[in-house]
């Protein structure tokens, strides 16, 4: 049975309560930022922020609208990370999350390229390519399991206007169905339950009130086309290709000694 | 002691070798990415340390070999993109000759015959493909485009399916083969017996007997 996190855009207070105990929970340090000026803090997500409350400011009709969403792993069905990652370091969890285990994970960066989401980071010592991806595991790091404690997420277990909520993924799938209808009802025309189909169902579905765009989600996020080239015709061609050689060359060798030993023994006859 | 003659020069020979070993070296460690199974192999960035150290010789030892044996490389280039009708009659001959060892029908070859030039144009092309693509995945990776490099793994496995076969075959034959008993000693010592260049790359056998007295 998937399991899944509800986040209600239209119930966010914003108060990184959320990023806050995500970072408690999974041990990782603060970061010192400079005042830029919004309450959007960090800049952007990094090795030791998996989670970060996005801020934006728009003026639809000339008022004004102050909007807030979550920026972390999506954890897809359809993970473009997970067919990539060329160590099985990322893989999909029983309950459906996209899961890592670090030890694995050999700092190729191929999943930080394949996210639809720009959500893997890594830092990078460029000359000698040494790297370690990081990302929200939804709580299933080891030694920092709480889903295997049966326990919610950090960052579910701390929302204080249950703007964050985990359950069964198709419990909340309904949870949400039922949330856009009313928000339709009262005049949100473009509400909308995005991660219910997208890249095969997301195990972080979001309640909005307003079209993916506008929340700057991209609009049905796909795999790219170089992964699927790339893992899907490349990776089997090499496996044939490289099989039939091996194969071949077996043969050959096996086929030209005999053939080769049958001529000298002619010849060794006939000087005889 | 039968005749001989030399085939590679020492410079040509010492650029072979430690190209060849760069070139297993960025083989295997390749090979560790590609293949999921071997991915524990690659922990910590262990294997992709290596391949880069094994790109810097890979790249490196040409440059140095080019400007110093300048007359050879232009040969050599040469040599690499210069196809007739007999490389044809060469391709169409070759199974038999490889599996039953029946050579009536191969043309007679220069230094280089139809397969050792394909492979060796195969190292030209894929060595400056792997070198383009991997200096971008390599420098590039935090100021490319995504889709840039995702594509450059692309070519960059393009490459690898193509030059790996055929390095796995190269090896084949110059070490296994049981009718390749000589090439691994042009490549090795630098002389062949001229019996056998005269089996073997009779074309170019006739030019040096002609141009060069040969070495007994
Ligand atoms: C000429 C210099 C070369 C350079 C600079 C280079 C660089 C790279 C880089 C940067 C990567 C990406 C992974 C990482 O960051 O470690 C890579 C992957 C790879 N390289 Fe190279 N490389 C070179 C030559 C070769 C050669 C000669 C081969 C094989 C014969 C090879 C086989 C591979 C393979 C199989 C991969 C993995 C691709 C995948 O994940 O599907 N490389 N190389
Ligand atoms: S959002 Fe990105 S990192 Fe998370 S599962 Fe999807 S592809 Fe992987």
């Amino acid at each position: 049975m998937a399991k899944a996190i509800l986040y209600d855009t239209t119930k966010c207070t914003a108060c990184r309560a959320c990023q806050v105990a995500c970072k408690g929970w999974n041990e990782l340090p603060a970061e010192v930022t400079t005042n830029r000026g919004t309450y959007e803090n960090p800049a952007d997500l990094s090795p030791t922020t998996w989670l970060k409350m996005k801020f934006r400011e728009i003026e639809p009709g000339g008022k004004v609208r102050w909007l807030f969403t979550r920026r972390s792993c999506m954890h897809c069905t359809d993970a473009g990370c997970v067919k990539v990652c060329p160590s099985k370091a990322l893989y999909h969890h029983e309950l459906g999350f996209v899961a890592y285990n670090k030890d694995l994970c050999t700092g190729c960066g191929y999943c930080i390229e394949a996210c639809p989401f720009d959500v893997p980071r890594s830092d990078r010592n460029l000359l000698t390519g040494i790297a370690k991806m990081d990302k929200c595991t939804l709580c299933t790091t080891p030694g920092l399991d709480r889903i295997a404690e049966g326990w919610e997420p950090a960052c579910v277990k701390t929302c204080p206007t249950n703007a964050l909520q985990y359950d069964d993924r198709d419990k909340l799938v309904a949870e949400g169905r039922k949330r856009v209808d009313s928000l339709r009802d009262a005049g949100w025309a473009n509400a909308n339950l995005y991660g219910e189909n997208e890249l095969g169902g997301l195990h972080v579905m979001y309640v909005l009130d307003d079209h993916p765009s506008v929340y700057e989600l991209p609009v049905n996020p796909q795999i790219s086309a170089a992964t699927v080239a790339w893992q899907d015709a490349i990776q089997p061609l090499g496996w044939a290709v490289g099989g039939l050689t091996v194969l071949g060359l077996g043969l050959n060798y096996m086929v030209a000694r005999a053939n080769i030993n049958r001529e000298k023994e002619k010849k060794d006859v006939a000087g005889s | 002691m039968s005749q001989e003659v030399e085939k590679y020069s020492k410079p040509t020979r010492i650029l072979h070798w430690v190209h060849l070993v760069s070139f297993c070296i960025l083989f295997l460690t390749g090979l560790v990415l590609f293949i999921p199974q071997l991915g524990f192999l690659a922990q910590d960035s262990v294997t992709r340390v290596i391949h880069r150290i094994g790109a810097v010789v890979f790249i490196i030892a040409p440059l140095i070999y080019i400007p110093m044996n300048w007359q050879a490389t232009k040969r050599g280039i040469k040599e690499a993109f210069s196809w007739g009708a007999s490389d044809i009659g060469w391709l169409k001959a070759a199974p038999r000759y490889y599996f039953s060892g029946d050579e009536k029908d191969m043309p007679p070859q220069g230094s280089m015959n139809t397969g050792q030039r394909l492979w060796w144009l195969i190292v030209l092309v894929s060595g400056a493909i792997f070198t383009i693509t991997g200096l971008i995945m390599w420098f590039a990776k935090t100021s490319a485009p995504a889709a840039v490099l995702q594509w450059m793994v692309f070519i960059h496995d393009v490459a690898f399916i193509l030059a790996g076969t055929m390095l796995l075959l190269h090896i084949y034959l110059g070490l296994f083969h049981p009718l390749m008993n000589e090439a691994w000693k042009a490549i090795y010592k630098g002389n062949i017996s001229a019996e056998y260049a005269k089996k073997h790359h009779a074309k170019w056998y006739e030019e040096v007997a002609k141009s060069k007295e040969v070495k007994s």
